[in-house]
């Protein structure tokens, strides 16, 4: 593939498939009709030379095919489209891409993370058809077989088809929910990149189409207060990741990362989305969390007090909107800092450990409270059951050193 | 008196070929016509319909007064079949607001599936 082609095909490919989805209704007969026009573009382009506008001929070539294949399958049905398949003028040379294709990505999106389509379907199929990854890629990514992934991404296009899954994004009523069903999807997604504080080559190439991802989704919806957020925690997570390890690969904890090792333009990209999240009158949960993200990226070095008070304010504003057991034992995190770590035990013990015992931070947490309140034995056993649920090679040399420290 | 009955249909989609739309499934759904000419010559039928593929289906949840929609068919643990309705909507998304308007008790569900031969 031509360096032309190869930009092209990233930066359009995305709003093409999206463009051809919403007017077929068919994901499997965009998805190949971009395909085949990247195999002709690639056979056309070295003889004819390089169009004025890459993303405009693509375009063009993928609604021809596209309009070929629907002939040769005979499977017209009456209207299905909203517009009548785009002509070939000769103004076509003069408008850019941009007017040329409809961004029909967001529809694509919600498509994409219906509710009916299985939960560990969405994420992947989003990647694959709004970010054009490949799925060797994100079944990497997601650590899974490529074949399960194929066969996933092959059923949840299946359903759509099947199900009558609407290309139509329905009234303001209906909004809420399915933008919460797209957001919990991507931060789902994104957990599964960002838990990974080594960011192995391709879990951080994987992070950086969460960036693009929750950048396009807050350009498509420039009022909506928790897609902006999203896009706020995604960068203030990301600009932390060459701060996460320490020389010897343990996980470095959030207090003790050195913010001279942050970056800063992710840090600022993170605030303007944040501010613009306030802005629209958000205090919604992914307005706070990203917020308390924000109070750590304040800091700008080692000397500076860390923001225990305000993300301890936080949280309990974060509690009366999502009451989890995360959430609680985050908190707690903070109350040792604020009040003393007696009475965040206290909060810690009351957990239900049904939940939590299977979630190595919770034990990680209680060791530390327990040795800080005196209760050595009991923070090393803790210690060892963080170990004992084989966690990532970095949070394990961390619990170890934890662990080697109690002894000492 | 005459009561009436709903006779329903479950089998094995990989043994009728339904999956893969093979040649046994297509005899199959011969004999279902032959069958349902039957039932109306002598008038007893009142209504029938193929059903989509399970893979089709979604399956809307009550549990503690919330409705939840989830991917795939309605899986039986301890609730029984207790009664369909067939309606009419543009798309998934009506249908399944439809579904959610079904009276049902707590723990109970609700499984949309597309009948066959409606696009």
């Amino acid at each position: 593939m031509s360096p032309a082609l190869d930009v092209a095909a990233r930066a359009a490919g995305g709003r093409i498939r999206a463009a051809l989805a919403a007017r077929y209704r068919d994901l499997d007969l965009a998805e190949e009709a971009f395909a085949e026009a990247c195999v002709r573009a690639a056979a056309r382009w070295p003889i004819d030379g390089e169009p004025r506008d890459p993303a405009a001929w693509l375009y063009r070539a993928s609604e021809r095919i596209a309009l070929d294949s629907l002939r040769q399958r005979k499977v017209r049905r009456e209207a299905p489209s909203d517009a009548p398949p785009a002509q070939q003028t000769a103004e076509d040379a003069m408008v850019s891409d941009e007017r040329l294709i409809p961004d029909e990505r967001l529809r694509l999106i919600f498509v994409c993370c219906h509710p009916a389509i299985a939960a560990e379907a969405r994420a992947a199929l989003t990647l694959r058809l709004v970010c054009g990854l490949e799925t060797g890629e994100i079944a990497r990514a997601f650590l899974v077989a490529e074949t399960t992934l194929a066969q996933r991404l092959v059923r949840a296009k299946r359903k759509i088809a099947d199900a009558g899954v609407p290309f139509e994004i329905h009234g303001p009523d209906a909004w809420p929910d399915r933008l919460d069903a797209v957001l919990s999807t991507l931060e789902i997604a994104y957990a599964k990149a960002h838990e990974d504080a080594a960011g192995a080559g391709q879990h951080a190439g994987y992070a950086a189409e969460m960036l693009t991802l929750s950048a396009t989704l807050s350009e498509l919806l420039p009022r909506e207060p928790e897609a902006l957020a999203f896009a706020a925690l995604v960068r203030f997570a990301e600009a932390r990741r060459p701060a996460r390890l320490a020389e010897d690969g343990a996980m470095v904890p959030l207090s003790d990362q050195d913010p001279a090792l942050w970056r800063r333009p992710l840090i600022d990209q993170g605030e303007g989305y944040l501010t613009r999240a306030i802005a629209a009158g958000g205090g919604g949960p992914r307005v706070l969390q990203a917020a308390i993200h924000g109070a750590w990226c304040a800091r700008s070095s080692l000397n500076d007090p860390p923001p225990w008070p305000d993300v301890l304010h936080l949280y309990d504003a974060l509690l009366t909107r999502r009451d989890d057991v995360v959430v609680r034992l985050n908190r707690a995190v903070a109350l040792a800092e604020v009040a003393s770590p007696a009475a965040a035990l206290a909060e810690v013990e009351a957990l239900p450990s049904e939940p939590l015992k299977s979630f190595a931070p919770y034990h990680a947490v209680r060791a530390d409270l327990l040795r800080r309140t005196g209760q050595i034995t009991a923070a090393a056993s803790a210690l060892q059951e963080a170990l004992a649920l084989s966690p990532a090679p970095a949070e394990r040399i961390w619990l170890e050193r934890r662990l080697f420290e109690l002894k000492a | 008196m005459t009561m009436q009955y709903a006779l329903l249909i479950y089998e094995d989609e990989a043994v009728s070929g339904k999956e893969t739309a093979s040649p046994a499934y297509k005899a199959l759904v011969d004999r279902h016509w032959a069958f349902s000419g039957e039932l109306r010559a002598s008038g007893v039928q009142t209504a029938g319909a193929g059903l989509k593929n399970a893979s089709s289906a979604t399956t809307v949840r009550l549990n503690k007064g919330a409705h939840s929609v989830h991917d795939g068919p309605f899986a039986e643990s301890k609730e029984q079949l207790g009664g369909f309705y067939i309606v009419n909507a543009e798309d998934l998304d009506e249908a399944i607001a439809l579904a959610k308007r079904v009276p049902l008790t707590e723990g109970g569900s609700v499984e949309v599936r597309p009948l066959l031969g409606m696009g």
